[in-house]
Parts: structure tokens; sequence; C-alpha cells
């Protein structure tokens, strides 16, 4: 026993030391991005005029404070993914930020300053409606959250509820909005849609009702989306049928709204204890704004100014002073306009050129001049001196952030002085395995490549040989460029799919262009077509992009160096896509072949030269390929006819009413295996099953009741149809995630309280005349803590496995833990193999995080990619950050040591070369007296 | 006799009722089934603790850190004071863990029964069932920060000396230059027998230097042989008996004679 845990430690110190990271390293080869998400809520710091702070919340759930200065991040607060951790509103008083979480689950009070929580209130059942602040003379010491049913009261310093109602006629009335104007009531604004909007004041000493009005507005249908608090509690409501605001007709002040557009309204409350402003904007059209005043007796409504064209309108409040920004898009100047004593109008017009050509981010200009303009949110901050000062945050569609300011020494100049800029890309990226194994099960489509050992191995080498870097599995391929390398990064944003090129390097984006006519539910496939190697042919990348609902698809092709399209002509795709397949067959431009099968079977490929199809037409007969359809449980393998259609050759039918198949995963096209067999303690050799063709089908079980939930795993070869091995692991549950490679398969899946992983190596025992036997050995290991993802990245010499785990961290797991070899009484052959005895937990140590403390939260994937030395792997891991770094396996054998002296070696090498000169000198002299003796 | 037989009847009933009520008080505590689905109107229940960096400010780790409750099925955040609570959370069985990427903290696992009794016990993946009780609501106390980084290979003085190299160069060298002290007493014998050894060691005053000796060394094979000859007079030093105390600067002597195996040295006589 002693013997086997000292091995064991011998083992694990070996390594320690292969896997980790110096200190002295951090940083100099792996950069992290994080990122927040779309914002929904942003607010300035206005506690003090000196802070830096920002604060936002976006549609991952995030709770995040920015330097809006430099663009840092200070701290960021990641809740549980989905509807239940979803920020419904988030409001700032003071030092502390209110937020509604979770559709009215959970009301939050953070400490701004430190990133902590004040406190965690429960809020009872309800869809949540709205919330405001509110004050009484003057001082804001309550937040009234309103839900479809009821509404409640809660003190800002501890969360517990004051009073709660519920509201009359909830069956019919809507309640859309709560309004406090700083008197000791509270209103509360319900509509019938079409018929009448009821107000009733609540009293804010004990939830009494004061007040109940209903107000007859058969035009009315959303009192959220069509009407203001304006002035001295003036409801400003605006009719899209009748063109009619208020009682008074739109008509009346010679408007026009543009057709088909619905009038919205925008006015301001400064502070909760006040009422709201009397100026309001009424936005007409895409572009259209107007600004009005309502007069101090209430009825009559005067038009300020007209603002046409304007993107955004916003207004922010300082002291006695507000301000009105518009962001226009003329080439004019920035001009600012004073109106009154209290308004300040200060415009951003030509935003889309001076602020874009300060950066030369064409990109912008592109968004801008092309079909629409950006949707943007405007944020206006004073300054809290005499002057008056902006602070403007920018989101585009693309979901990046700008921060522009100006100082507020010269405002009535209006020159565009000084430009604070710092962009912030905030991606979704739904372009990752994920989403892709999620369409798999929706669209039962996969693909794959196969053909038979012949040609895969012959064309194996060159594909080494050409492709350094390159691998069309995942969406990230990289691509080699000079020194560094270049990832490509498929991302979507909200109106349209955006493709960047990354530097591997420092993370900074290269080049990134929009893709128009892109549906949100598209799916995306990234394939390297050629390489840099190909002098002077550029090298070429192929977007695949397929509509998930119909099917239907559409290629991309461009060059992955500079992200200029390229001109090839395109095939044209009437029929959906089931599958592509990158062939490892070149036409006479060294570019891959990529055939794509739609729902007739019927393959197109691209590019199709008379080259390529005498290619295909020769070959036709050994290339392979699989469908999968999992809502009816079937696999089926297809073969290539000489006409570019396909025959059916088998099909495995898993029953669908008792497990589906999650996903199924071929292996790498470009796979080396660098050994066939291993050697055993008694000099036996065991050779590995190494069968190019072998998919690993993962299934789960339909019943989700935890003692009889499964998950199963097939082995099937992907030319025969055989079913080679089949297990099933019993009471294990989803997420499943797995990786397959060379002659084993590890399945993760969680089981019994923990993470079960189990992995599954098959051998070939016998070769008797063609027949193959084939054992598989299989092992299960507890991980500790629960397993987002196993990705696997591999060396020359050792496999690793990259498991991205949920506190953030990516372990880099050595594939020796997962040697389903490992006895359980050591021997002394299995000491000769190098086996480490078995141990059913797994451990896990923190000098395997090859992240060290720079998280990534919600890994998506990681993908990792050789680089040019042999020694070196690029990891690229992704999720809601993006974080990059290389690693060693088996050290830098083929690069000198980080901490290398350079200093003692040359200076020795200089000692050694002036005591050489000096003892001949001596050796001389002693020469010439000898002489003279 | 009668009394006996009905007195031990009482105590196994006794004894029985004992361990029953044990079973069902533990039972009480105990974990629930797990079943994973959860009713739609079951009761909710909150996960109290508190987690503590020794030495460290709460402001300056709080904002990085979080509380998960079964990977990322339920989230709480940190107060400012340390302490957290897990809102809405059904019964069942949950491993609890503080994540921060500074701050190492242990895995509690808390057992929720249907009617929200707690209990907070050791994380053991294996034997799930077992019981190792933690107080409840949950002190978590950190362990230090993470380590991440292995240390680089740093040049120090104790490293170069106990390199066994050195020490085989270094020993012999210390023999050479501090022998002589040790022994150089005013003892008149010792000095005597010093000053034979030196008559010895310096018999020839037409001694061959340094260079000439080592180009001897290196040209010929006469070293090897004259090696050899050195080896037996070793052998000879040994066999003297003279004082324990001498011993040691005929080895010294020795030493110095096999460097030069062209002079004669009989120490025997």
């Amino acid at each position: 026993m002693y013997k086997s845990t000292s091995l064991f430690v011998i083992f694990l110190s070996l390594f320690v030391v292969s896997e980790a990271v110096f200190e002295d390293q951090v940083g100099k080869f792996d950069w992290r991005q994080q990122y927040v998400g779309k914002t929904l809520f942003a607010h300035f710091d206005s506690h003090s005029q000196t802070s830096k702070k920002l604060f936002l919340a976006t549609d991952k759930n995030i709770f995040a404070s920015f330097n809006s200065r430099t663009g840092d991040l200070f701290w960021r607060h990641v809740d549980k993914a989905g509807p239940e951790g979803a920020i419904d509103i988030l409001l700032l008083h003071g030092q502390d930020a209110l937020m509604v979480v979770g559709d009215g689950r959970l009301l939050r009070s953070w400490d701004t300053n430190m990133g902590g929580l004040n406190w965690e209130a429960v809020l009872d059942t309800g869809s949540f409606q709205a919330a405001c602040f509110v004050a009484i003379q003057d001082t804001v010491k309550h937040l009234a959250v309103l839900k479809n049913a009821a509404i409640s009261l809660h003190y800002l310093t501890n969360g517990h509820q004051k009073w709660v109602e519920n509201l009359p006629d909830r069956d019919t009335v809507q309640y859309q909005a709560v309004y406090s104007g700083g008197e000791e009531e509270i209103y509360v604004l319900g509509v019938v849609p079409n018929s009448h909007l009821t107000i009733i004041a609540y009293s804010l000493e004990d939830g009494e009702i004061i007040k109940q009005r209903s107000v007859e507005a058969p035009w009315l249908s959303s009192v959220e989306s069509s009407c203001v608090v304006v002035g001295q509690g003036m409801l400003m409501c605006v009719d899209p049928g009748t063109l009619a605001l208020y009682t008074l007709p739109i008509q009346s002040l010679d408007l026009e709204v543009s057709p088909g557009f619905q009038p919205v309204l925008v006015s301001s409350q400064p502070h909760p204890a006040r009422s709201p402003i009397s100026e309001f904007f009424l936005q007409l059209g895409p572009h259209h704004h107007v600004l009005l005043q309502l007069n101090g007796d209430g009825y009559t409504i005067a038009p300020l100014r007209d603002f046409q064209p304007a993107f955004l309108v916003s207004f922010a409040t300082t002291g006695e002073k507000t301000v009105a920004a518009v962001m226009t898009p003329k080439n004019e100047t920035v001009s600012v306009q004073k109106v009154n004593n209290s308004c300040f109008f200060f415009f951003f017009k030509n935003m889309s050129q001076s602020y874009l050509k300060s950066k030369c981010m064409c990109s912008y200009s592109v968004l801008l001049s092309d079909v629409f303009p950006p949707q943007l949110y405007v944020h206006a901050f004073l300054k809290k001196d005499d002057s008056v000062g902006y602070r403007v945050l920018v989101q585009t569609q693309d979901h990046a952030l700008t921060f522009i300011q100006q100082p507020g020494t010269h405002t009535d100049t209006g020159t565009y002085t000084q430009t604070l800029e710092r962009t912030h890309r905030h991606w979704n990226v739904h372009t990752d395995t994920g989403t892709y194994t999620q369409t798999l099960e929706r669209t039962h489509r996969h693909w794959n490549v196969h053909t038979d050992t012949g040609t895969y191995t012959q064309t194996l080498e060159r594909t080494h040989r050409h492709w350094n870097a390159c691998k069309p599995k995942n969406t990230i391929p990289t691509v080699k460029h000079g020194g560094g390398s270049i990832m490509l990064w498929g991302c979507f944003a909200a109106g349209g799919t955006g493709l960047f090129g990354i530097d591997s390097k420092s993370g900074s984006i290269l080049w990134k262009h929009y893709l128009e006519n892109v549906q949100p539910n598209a799916v995306f496939k990234l394939i390297v077509q050629r390489t840099t190697a190909h002098f002077p042919h550029p090298p070429q990348c192929t977007l695949l992009i397929k509509d998930k609902d119909t099917g239907l698809a559409s290629l991309h092709v461009f060059n992955p160096i500079f992200g200029r399209k390229s001109h090839i002509a395109l095939p044209v795709l009437p029929r959906p896509i089931l599958q592509s397949l990158l062939l490892p067959v070149i036409d006479q431009d060294y570019a891959k072949v990529l055939l794509l099968v739609d729902d007739q079977y019927k393959v197109t490929a691209f590019p199709s030269t008379k080259n390529v199809l005498q290619q295909l037409q020769e070959m036709a007969s050994s290339i392979f390929f699989y469908l999968v359809r999992s809502d009816q449980g079937n696999l089926s393998g297809f073969r290539l006819r000489k006409d570019l259609s396909t025959e059916r050759i088998w099909e495995v039918v898993l029953p669908t009413d008792v497990q589906k198949i999650v996903a199924v995963n071929g292996k790498r096209p470009n796979e080396h295996v660098h050994s066939q067999g291993r050697v055993m303690g008694d000099r036996s050799v065991l050779y590995k099953y190494l069968n190019p063709n072998l998919l690993a089908v993962v299934t789960e079980s339909t019943d989700t009741h935890p003692e009889r939930a499964f998950v199963g795993m097939f082995l099937v070869d992907g030319v025969t149809g055989r079913i080679i091995h089949e297990a099933v692991q019993r009471k294990a549950r989803g997420p499943v995630h797995f990786v397959h490679s060379e002659n084993w398969v590890v399945v993760s899946s969680s089981c019994c309280k923990a993470t079960v992983v189990v992995v599954v190596e098959a051998t070939v025992v016998v070769v008797v005349e063609a027949t193959v036997v084939v054992v598989v050995e299989a092992t299960v290991v507890v991980v500790v803590e629960a397993t987002h993802h196993i990705y696997l990245y591999r060396n020359s010499k050792y496999f690793f496995l990259k498991v991205g785990l949920p506190s953030g961290a990516i372990l880099s797991l050595p594939k020796m833990f997962l040697d389903p070899r490992r006895p359980e009484v050591v021997t002394e052959h299995s000491r000769e193999e190098n086996l480490i005895p078995y141990a059913p937990e797994m451990p896990i140590r923190t000098e395997w995080f090859i992240n060290y403390n720079q998280t990534v939260l919600r890994v998506k994937g990681i993908y990792t990619a050789p680089s040019g030395l042999e020694s070196t792997c690029l990891v690229v891991a992704y999720g809601l950050d993006i974080y990059q770094t290389r690693v060693y396996p088996s050290k830098q054998f083929d690069v000198l040591k980080d901490d290398y002296d350079y200093v003692l070696i040359s200076s020795v090498l200089f000692a050694l070369f002036f005591a050489t000169m000096i003892s001949k000198r001596l050796a001389q002299v002693k020469l010439l007296n000898r002489a003279w003796r | 006799m009668w009394l006996q037989v009905r007195l031990s009847e009482v105590c196994l009933f006794l004894q029985a009722m004992f361990t029953l009520a044990c079973c069902f008080s533990d039972m009480e505590s105990g974990p629930i089934a797990t079943s994973g689905s959860v009713q739609p109107n079951g009761d909710r229940f909150k996960i109290e603790g508190r987690a503590i960096v020794p030495g460290v400010k709460t402001q300056d780790w709080i904002s990085s850190a979080r509380v998960t409750v079964e990977g990322e099925e339920y989230i709480g955040f940190l107060r400012t004071d340390g302490s957290f609570v897990v809102n809405d959370v059904p019964s069942g069985s949950y491993v609890v863990e503080v994540i921060s990427p500074g701050y190492k903290f242990e895995a509690v696992r808390v057992d929720i029964t249907s009617k929200g009794k707690m209990r907070a016990r050791l994380v053991n993946f294996i034997k799930t069932s077992e019981v190792i009780r933690q107080p409840y609501p949950l002190q978590l106390r950190s362990s230090g920060p993470h380590t991440y980084f292995m240390k680089r290979e740093t040049w120090g003085w104790t490293d170069f000396l106990m390199n066994p190299m050195v020490m085989m160069m270094v020993l012999p060298l210390l023999i050479i230059v501090l022998l002589p002290k040790v022994v150089n007493t005013n003892d008149p014998e010792m000095r005597k027998e010093m000053e034979q050894s030196m008559n010895m060691l310096n018999p020839n005053p037409e001694l061959p230097d340094v260079s000439e000796f080592m180009t001897k060394l290196f040209s010929g094979s006469k070293s090897s042989s004259s090696k050899a000859v050195g080896g037996s007079k070793y052998q000879n030093i040994t066999c003297t008996q003279g004082p324990p105390r001498s011993f040691f600067i005929r080895l010294y002597n020795s030493f110095l004679s096999r460097g030069f195996p062209s002079s004669e040295i009989q120490v025997c006589k």
C-alpha cells in the first residue's frame, strides 16, 4: 500500500512539474477578455463628482461595475443563467443599487462601493411589472414594487416589507406602471386594453387606497409603451390610432407620424422626491424626434424644437440643470444651444463621422452607411460644478459600448475638443459547440467525413504537412499567420452576424465584418479550405450559415488573414442542407473540397471544377458519411456514388421511447496516431483499435427519474454500421460531455450526487485472418467538482484533457489518470507500464489550473490547436469570457527556458576565453625561462 | 428466576425501543431521499452561512466571490460582512461551495428535509451517506490563498553547497587547507614528525614543477603505472604502527606524495 501511494505521489509530482504555470509567466503568453453581455440598464455613479464608476445590468444576468474612464471592469456578479437570474430592473440610489431579479423573485441591494450585497429579500410570487423609489420630504426611504397582482413597499435599509396590498380587479385590469412624485401617495396605473385606464392612489403609510379613478380610454392598449408622467403629475399618453397626444390632437401641432410607427414618449424624473420635468420628447418616426413642453396651465403643449434626423434622445439632470441629449447623424460639428435657464441642448451631430474616423473603425461606418443605423442608448451625465460636462454611453447594435466625454468648460463653442473613447465588445457567441449540439437535437443533422482507410491515411499525411493549425470542427480554427496566428470567431449580434479575426497573441481584433441577412437562429460552421502554405494562392475560409428552421444554407468565402471577401463563384443551394463534409481532396488551386448533402441526399461539391469532379468520381466508392435523426433515433450511413448521388448502406435505430441521441462524435480527421500500441509489463504489445471511421454515440434516457435514468454510449463503425461496443451508466443524467480520440472515449455525466467520468478504451486482442476481436475496457472515475466540459488537446507525446469547471477554472488533466487499466493492486507488470493504482476519486489540484485566477465563467467550449513549435499548444476557452494561453504539456523542450541566464553563460564564456589567453601567455614565459636555464 | 427473565426481557425491550428511537431521530435529521422531481408548490428554504478569510478585509475579496449550490443550480452572493444566504432552495441534498479565485474554501454538503430541517456535513463523493457533522449555519473558513504557481528554481548557497560535485571538490580542499593548521601545535613530537614528513616531501631538490608534471601525466602511460605505485605506498603507510594522532598526518603526506610519483617516500622506516 505504501509503495502504491508513493508511486502515486511520484506521478503527481511529475505532472505537477509538467503542467503548472510559473508566477513570472503571468500574462506573458495568455490573455483574457471579460465580457458582460448586452446592456439592459446603465447608470453613472452620481454619488460623488469624481466617481468613475458605471453600473450595468445585462441580458446575461450580470451586474457589473466599470471604470468609466478606461472601461476596465471593477467587479461583476454573475447570476444564474436563464430566466431565474434575469435582471428586471436596476435602480441606483446613492451608493446602493437596487435590483429585482428573476421576474420578481428576489430583491437585492448592492453596496456599489465594495461590490458586495447589502441584503437580499424574497418577494411574493407574481410577475414583475414595475418598480420605483418612493420619497418623503426629499429623502428616499422606500422602494415600491408592482407585480401583476400586488404592490409592496420595501425599506431601502434592510429590504423588509412595509406593507403589501392586493390590487383590485386584477383579473381584468393589467397594472403596468407605478409612480410617486414625492407626495404621500403612490399611484398605480392599470389599463383594461381598449376600454379604460385605472388610477389607484395608495397611502404611503399603511397601503390604504385613498383614491381610485377610472378614465375612459378606448384607444389605449398599454400604459408602459405609450404613457409617461410629465410635469406636475400629468399623465401624457400617445394614441397611435388617431395620432392624438393625450387629449390634444397631434395634428394641431403640425406634426406627422411616419406611417406604421408607434409614437414613443420620453420623459425624465430627476429625483423621486420631485415631479418630472415638464419637457419631454415625442418620437414620431424611426429618426424623428420632437421636443415638447407642457405649459404651466397643464393643458397646452408647446413644441420647442424638431429634430430630424435624430437617432436617439435622452435626458440628464444635475442639480437644477437638465440636459437633453440628441444624437443626430448630420455632417456638422457638435453644437450646444441654450434654451432657457434650466435646459441645455447638446447634440451629437456628425456622430457617424468624427467619432468613427478618429478610430478608423470601418465597420461602424459600414454599419451606418448600410441598411440600418445602430440602435443606440444614450446616458448623459453632468458634472457638479457650474459648467456642464457630458459623459455619454452609446450602445451600438453589436452590443459594444462607447464612452464619450466632453469637458464642460466650452459648452458654447461646442467644438468637439476631446473624445475619450473606449469600446467594449460584448459578444453573444452563438456559434459554438454547445449550440451546435442543440442544433443537432432539433434539426437532426450533423456532418462528418468518412473515407475509407486507404485514402484516409494517405491524405492524412498530406494534410498534416500543409495544415499546421487548422481544423474545421469547431468554429474557431486558427490559421498560421507570420509569428502569431489568427483566430476566427463567428459571432452573433442583435441585428446581424459578425465575423471577427482575432490576433491570438494579444487578443486584439484585426478585422471584422458584419454579415447581412442572417437570421437570428442561424447556425454556423467555419471551414478552412486552404491555409497560408500555398503561396501565391491566398488562404481561404468558408463560413457555412444555415437557417435553423428552414435548413437553407449559404456560403461566405473570405480570406482569413485580411478578412476580405473572396470573389469565387459560389454554388447555388436551393435545398436544405443536412450535412457538410470537408474532404482531404484538393483541387488544382490547393483548396480542399467541401461536400454539402441536401435533404434529397444529393451532393454538391464546392469548389466544383472538372478536376475535382473527376477526383470525386474516382474515389466516390470510398467516401462515406452519416446522418443523425435524433427525433426518430435514427443513425444511418451513406456512400457516395459516381454521379454524386448517395446510397444508404446501413441504419441503426435506437428506440426513442427509451433513449434519445444526444451527441455523435467521430474522430478528428487530422488526428495523428503516434503509437499503434503499448508495451505491456510482460513484453507483449497491446494494439490499439484505431478505426478512423468509428463513431461514438451518446444517448440519454427519456426517463428522468434519478433511479431509472441512464446515459448510454455506443461505438458504431461508420462504414459497416456494426455496433462494436455499448455501455450504460446507470443512475446518470446529463449534461453529457465527451471526447473521442485514438482508441478511447471519455464520457462525463452527473451521477449519484457527483460527476462521473467513464473511460472506454478499445484494443485489438486477436487478429485472425481479418477477424478483429475488439476488447473494450472501461473504468469509472469520480471527479470531485462538477465538470462542465471535457475537451482534449494533445501534443506529440502526452494526452491531456481540458476540463472547464463551474468555478471558472480550466483544468489540465493528464490522460494517465483516466487509464482504464489502472490496477487496484500494484504488480510488477503494472509498475513497468507506468500505471497509477486505481483510486475512485479524482484529485483536482489548483496547480493544474492553466488559467490560474483568470477564471472563465460559463465555459461553452475549449478549443486547442497545435502550434508551429512541437512542444506548444494553443488553448482558447470561451464562454462568457475569452481566455487564450499556450501550454507546454511536456515542458518547452524546443525552446530556451524563460529564466535562462544569458549573463551567467556569457560571462563564463568570456572568463574562459581570457583564462586561455592568459595561461597561454604564462606558458610562453615559462618555456622561455626553461630555455634560458 | 422468573423475575430475572422478565427483567432481561424488559431490558431488551427498552434497548430495542432506544435503538428504534435513535433510528427515528436519525431519520429526522438525516438526508431525505433526493428525489430530483421537485414539486412546483413545494416549500422553499434558505441556506445561510458565513465565509471568513482570516487576515483579509472583506471588501478585498467579496466582489469576486460567490456561493454556488450544487454546481450553478442556485447562486448566492456574499454580503459586505462575509455572510451569505441562498434563497429559494427546495429540500434535498446539496454541495455548497464558496468560489473565489483568490482563496480556498472547503465545500460542505447541506441536507434539507422536507420540513425544512437543515444539516451540514463534510463532502464525501465516494460514500455519499457518511455523516461527519459541520456547524450550521455554515461557518466556512478559508484555508488560505490558492497555490496556482510552481516555484522557480532559485540559486541559493545551500543548493550550491549541497551539490555532490561541489562537495567532492570542496572537502579535499578543506582537508588540504585546514589539516596543517589543526595539527600545527607546539607539541615538539608533532613538530618533529612534521619536519620529518616535510623533509620527506621534498627529498629531491630537483622536483619537477607542476606544469611539467601535468604534461607527463597526460602524455604518457607512465602515469598509470606510477599511480599503481602510489597505491601500494598507501598500503605501506597504513601498516606502520605510529600513534593514532599522527595517522592523519601520514594520510595527508601520502595524499601529497601521490601527487609526485617520481619521488620516493619511505614512511614505514
